[in-house]
C-alpha cells in the first residue's frame, strides 16, 4: 500500500497497524507521507478537558479555605459546609483522575493511509481514518485551549454514526502542522524524505463583517419573536395601568412563571450562533475551502475540493431587503457527528448575493464540459434560481394545477439543470435554493400521495447524504419528473465518471483554477493505477473509469 | 381547474423497464406483524374494560380496530405494489398504493448490502434486501423475496457495485 509511486519498493510496508502500543522502530519514511508513531496526546489535555470540574472543585476549595479560618459559635453548621466542600472537591478531583487515566491509555498515530486512535480504559477503542475518505479537518480550540495553547483536531470520514477522530488536545502548532501534513497526504502530494509538508497558501474570498453579522443574527425569526413578547409585556402593562378594575398581578403572574425561562433560551441560542459566527472569514487554497470562525471557541475547518454534497442558499423575508443569503452544505459525516444543526456544516452565515456567487464557484467544480469548463453556476441562471419566478434561464417550472397543493409558492417552485450541476428552486416569502452537482447525486426518487395523484403531479428527490439540505423539487407535471428522474440517472453517471479522484491533488489541474484543461482526462493520465496496484477499492474503479470516461465524454458532446 | 390532463407518461411505469415483482407470502409476513400489534390492542383494550368499567374504552378501541382491519385489507395490494428491476447501471424499486415511490439507485453508489430475516420472514422462507448508500434516505428496500434469490441479488448487486464503485 504504497503511497508514492516512485518509492514502490520501501520496505516495512505500513499495512499492519495492529501492534498498538509498541512504537514502530526506525520508521522507514516514505516522502511525502506523513508518519507519527503511536504518541500520547498533549499531557495537559485531561485538565484542559476537565477545566470546568477543577474551575468548580477549586473554587468550593477556595471557599473553603477562606471560610474556614473563622470559628465562632455557629461551627457546627460549617463543620457540614466543609464536609460539601470535601464532596464537591472530591468529585471535581474524580473527573480529572478519569480523564488522566483517558489520557494515559490513548495514543494516535499516523501512517501512510490513516489516522489511528487507541482509546479506553476498560474497554479499547482501535478506530482508523482511511485518508482517501478524508471529508473535512477542523482545528478547534476552545477557550481554554487558547488561553494554554492546545487545540483539538477533529479528522472527518464519512461513516455510519459518530465517524469522527477526535484529537484532544494536541499543541496548536503541532495540530495546524499534522493537519497540513494529513491533507497533503490526502491530496497525493509528495515531500522530499524529511521536509514537511507547507501550510497550503490561501486567498480570501469573504468575510462577513460582525456588523452584518449581528444585524442578521437580529434579524431572524427567533429575535422577533422575543420583541413581540416584549411588546405584548409592555401593552399588557400600560393596559392594566390604565384599567382600574384589573390588577398587575393578574398579568404578569404568567409573563414572569413562563417569561424568563423562555428568554433565556432564546438569547443562550442567538446568542450562540452569533459566538459560532463571528469573524467569519472563507478563503481558498488548494487543500480546499478554508473557514474561520468563533468568538470564543475558534475553529478552522478545512474541506477539500469535491467534498461538499449539496448547498442551500436560502433568504429569509426579513433579509430581502438588504439581499442578504445563508448557505448550508452537506459534506458526508458532518450531520452523524455533530447532529442536523451541525454550526460546521455553515459556509455562508449571512453573506451578500457576490458571496453566494464567489463561493458557488468555489463550491461546484469546474471541468469539461460544452461551454469550456466553467466553474461556478452561471450568473444569469443563479439570479434567476435566487430571486427568479416562472421559466426564465431554462428553469422548469410546475403545472398552474399545483396550485391546489402550493397555493403561493407554485409559481416559484422548479428546476434548472447546468452542464455541473442541479438548481431546484422553493420558497416565496422565504426562498430557498438548492445546487446539487450532477456527480454528487446518490439515488433518485418519484414520489407520489394520492392529492398530487389526481392532479397528475409527482416531488422528485435527489438523496444527498445526510445533513441540512434535502434537494427536492415538488409538484413536477408526471411527465416532467419521469423526465427529470430519466435524465438525472444519465447525467449523474456520466458526470461521476468524468470527475476527479479522490485525491485531488493527482489530477493535473489545481482544481480552484478551474480551468479548461480536461479534468475529465485525468483518471487517464494520473498515476493512480500504478499506485495502488493491490486494488483499493476507490482507485481502482477510478482505473475503469478513466476508460469510460472518452466513451462517455463522446457522447455527450455534440 | 384543469386537473388531470392527458396521461402522457407513466411515471412510475418507465418504459422499457420490465419489474420483477416479489413473493406473496409476504402478505402473510406483514399480516402477522400487523396482528400481533392487533392483538396486543384488543387485549389493552379488554384490560382497561375491565379495570376502569366504562364504555368510553370502546370508543378508542373500535376505530382503531376498523382501521387494522381496513388496512389489513390494503397490504395484499401494497405487496403486489412492490416490484424492482435490475438494470444496466441501476436498480429501480417500486413500492406504494397511495403513497408511490419509485427510487432509482446507481450500482457505483452503493455502500453496503444488508439481507435481514425476521422470525415470520424465516418460517416462511422469505429475505429482506437493504441496498444502502451513503445517503439515509435512499431508501432502497427489497422485501419478500425467496432465500435463494434474496442471496443471488445480493450477489448481483455486490459484484456490479464492485465494477463501478465510486467514492462519495
Amino acid at each position: 500500500m504504497s503511497l508514492a509511486p516512485d518509492a514502490p519498493d520501501a520496505p516495512d510496508a505500513p499495512d499492519a497497524p495492529d501492534a498498538p502500543d509498541v512504537p514502530e522502530t526506525a520508521p522507514a519514511r516514505v516522502p511525502g507521507a506523513p508518519r507519527v508513531p503511536f504518541t500520547r496526546l498533549h499531557p495537559v489535555s485531561p485538565l484542559v478537558r476537565g477545566w470546568a470540574a477543577l474551575l468548580v472543585g477549586l473554587a468550593v476549595v477556595l471557599d473553603g479555605v477562606v471560610g474556614s479560618p473563622v470559628p465562632g459559635p455557629d461551627a457546627g453548621i460549617l463543620g457540614s459546609l466543609g464536609i460539601q466542600v470535601g464532596g464537591v472537591f472530591a468529585v471535581a478531583v474524580l473527573v480529572v483522575l478519569g480523564n488522566v487515566l483517558g489520557w494515559f491509555f490513548s495514543r494516535y498515530s499516523v501512517d501512510d493511509t490513516a489516522v489511528h486512535l487507541h482509546s479506553g480504559v476498560l474497554s479499547r477503542t482501535q478506530r482508523q481514518a482511511r485518508l482517501d475518505r478524508l471529508q473535512a479537518i477542523d482545528v478547534v480550540q476552545p477557550l481554554i485551549g487558547r488561553l494554554v495553547g492546545l487545540a483539538e483536531l477533529r479528522i472527518e470520514v464519512a461513516g455510519g454514526a459518530d465517524s469522527q477522530i477526535r484529537l484532544r488536545y494536541l499543541k496548536d502548532a503541532e495540530a495546524h502542522r499534522l493537519r497540513n501534513a494529513l491533507l497533503a497526504a490526502a491530496a497525493g502530494v509528495e515531500y522530499a524524505d524529511g521536509e514537511e509538508a507547507p501550510e497550503a497558501p490561501e486567498r480570501e474570498v469573504l468575510q462577513v463583517p460582525p456588523g452584518r453579522l449581528v444585524a442578521g443574527t437580529a434579524l431572524t425569526g427567533t429575535v422577533l419573536v422575543l420583541l413581540l413578547g416584549a411588546t405584548l409585556l409592555v401593552t399588557a402593562l400600560v393596559v392594566t395601568a390604565f384599567l382600574p378594575g384589573v390588577s398587575a398581578q393578574m398579568v404578569l403572574g404568567p409573563i414572569v412563571a413562563i417569561g424568563p425561562g423562555a428568554v433565556i433560551a432564546i438569547v443562550f441560542t442567538v446568542a450562540n450562533s452569533f459566538a459560532k459566527s463571528f469573524a467569519f472569514r472563507l478563503a481558498e487554497s488548494p487543500d480546499g475551502l478554508r473557514v474561520r470562525a468563533g468568538l470564543t471557541e475558534t475553529r478552522s475547518t478545512t474541506v477539500p475540493p469535491g467534498r461538499v454534497q449539496a448547498v442551500l442558499v436560502s433568504q429569509s423575508w426579513l433579509w430581502r431587503r438588504f439581499d442578504w443569503w445563508h448557505v448550508k452544505v452537506n459534506i458526508a459525516g458532518y450531520a452523524q457527528s455533530e447532529g442536523e444543526q451541525s454550526t460546521s456544516a455553515v459556509l455562508l452565515p449571512v453573506g451578500t448575493r457576490a458571496d453566494v456567487r464567489a463561493l458557488l464557484a468555489l463550491v461546484v467544480p469546474g471541468g469539461a464540459g460544452p461551454d469550456g469548463g466553467q466553474a461556478g453556476v452561471d450568473p444569469a441562471v443563479l439570479e434567476a434560481g435566487l430571486s427568479g419566478t416562472g421559466s426564465a434561464r431554462g428553469f422548469v417550472t410546475v403545472p398552474r394545477r399545483a396550485r391546489w397543493l402550493d397555493p403561493f409558492a407554485w409559481r416559484r417552485i422548479g428546476y434548472a439543470v447546468t452542464d455541473r450541476v442541479l438548481l431546484a428552486r422553493t420558497g416565496l416569502l422565504d426562498r430557498h435554493l438548492v445546487v446539487v452537482p450532477h456527480e454528487r447525486t446518490q439515488s433518485v426518487g418519484l414520489y407520489q400521495g394520492p392529492l398530487q395523484r389526481r392532479l397528475g403531479v409527482v416531488t422528485v428527490r435527489l438523496h444527498s447524504t445526510p445533513g441540512p439540505v434535502g434537494p427536492l423539487v415538488p409538484h413536477l407535471a408526471a411527465d416532467e419528473g419521469a423526465r427529470l428522474l430519466r435524465e438525472q440517472g444519465t447525467r449523474a453517471s456520466a458526470a461521476r465518471a468524468a470527475s476527479g479522484p479522490e485525491r485531488w491533488m493527482q489530477r493535473p489541474v489545481v482544481p480552484s483554477s478551474g480551468s479548461a484543461a480536461g479534468v475529465g482526462l485525468a483518471p487517464v493520465e494520473e498515476p493512480v493505477d500504478v499506485v495502488e496496484g493491490d486494488g483499493g477499492p476507490v482507485q481502482g474503479a477510478g482505473g475503469e473509469e478513466g476508460v469510460q470516461v472518452d466513451g462517455l465524454r463522446g457522447d455527450r458532446r455534440p | 381547474m384543469d386537473s388531470t390532463g392527458a396521461r402522457v407518461e407513466e411515471p412510475f411505469d418507465p418504459e422499457g423497464v420490465a419489474f420483477r415483482g416479489v413473493s406473496r407470502r409476504l402478505t402473510w409476513v406483514r399480516l402477522a406483524g400487523a396482528g400481533i400489534f392487533a392483538l396486543l390492542g384488543v387485549v389493552v383494550a379488554v384490560v382497561l374494560l375491565v379495570v376502569l368499567d366504562t364504555p368510553w374504552v370502546l370508543l378508542v378501541a373500535g376505530p382503531g380496530l376498523l382501521l387494522a382491519v381496513l388496512s389489513a385489507f390494503l397490504v395484499p395490494a401494497q405487496v403486489r405494489a412492490i416490484g424492482y428491476a435490475e438494470r444496466e447501471e441501476d436498480l429501480l424499486v417500486r413500492r406504494g398504493v397511495m403513497f408511490r415511490s419509485l427510487t432509482v439507485v446507481p450500482y457505483g453508489r452503493m455502500q453496503y448490502v444488508d439481507v435481514t430475516a425476521g422470525p415470520v420472514d424465516r418460517a416462511l422462507g422469505l429475505a429482506t434486501v437493504r441496498l444502502h448508500t451513503a445517503s439515509a434516505a435512499s431508501d432502497a428496500v427489497v422485501p419478500g423475496l425467496t432465500t435463494d434469490a434474496a442471496a443471488l441479488l445480493r450477489d448481483r448487486l455486490t459484484a456490479a457495485g464492485q465494477a463501478r464503485l465510486a467514492g462519495l
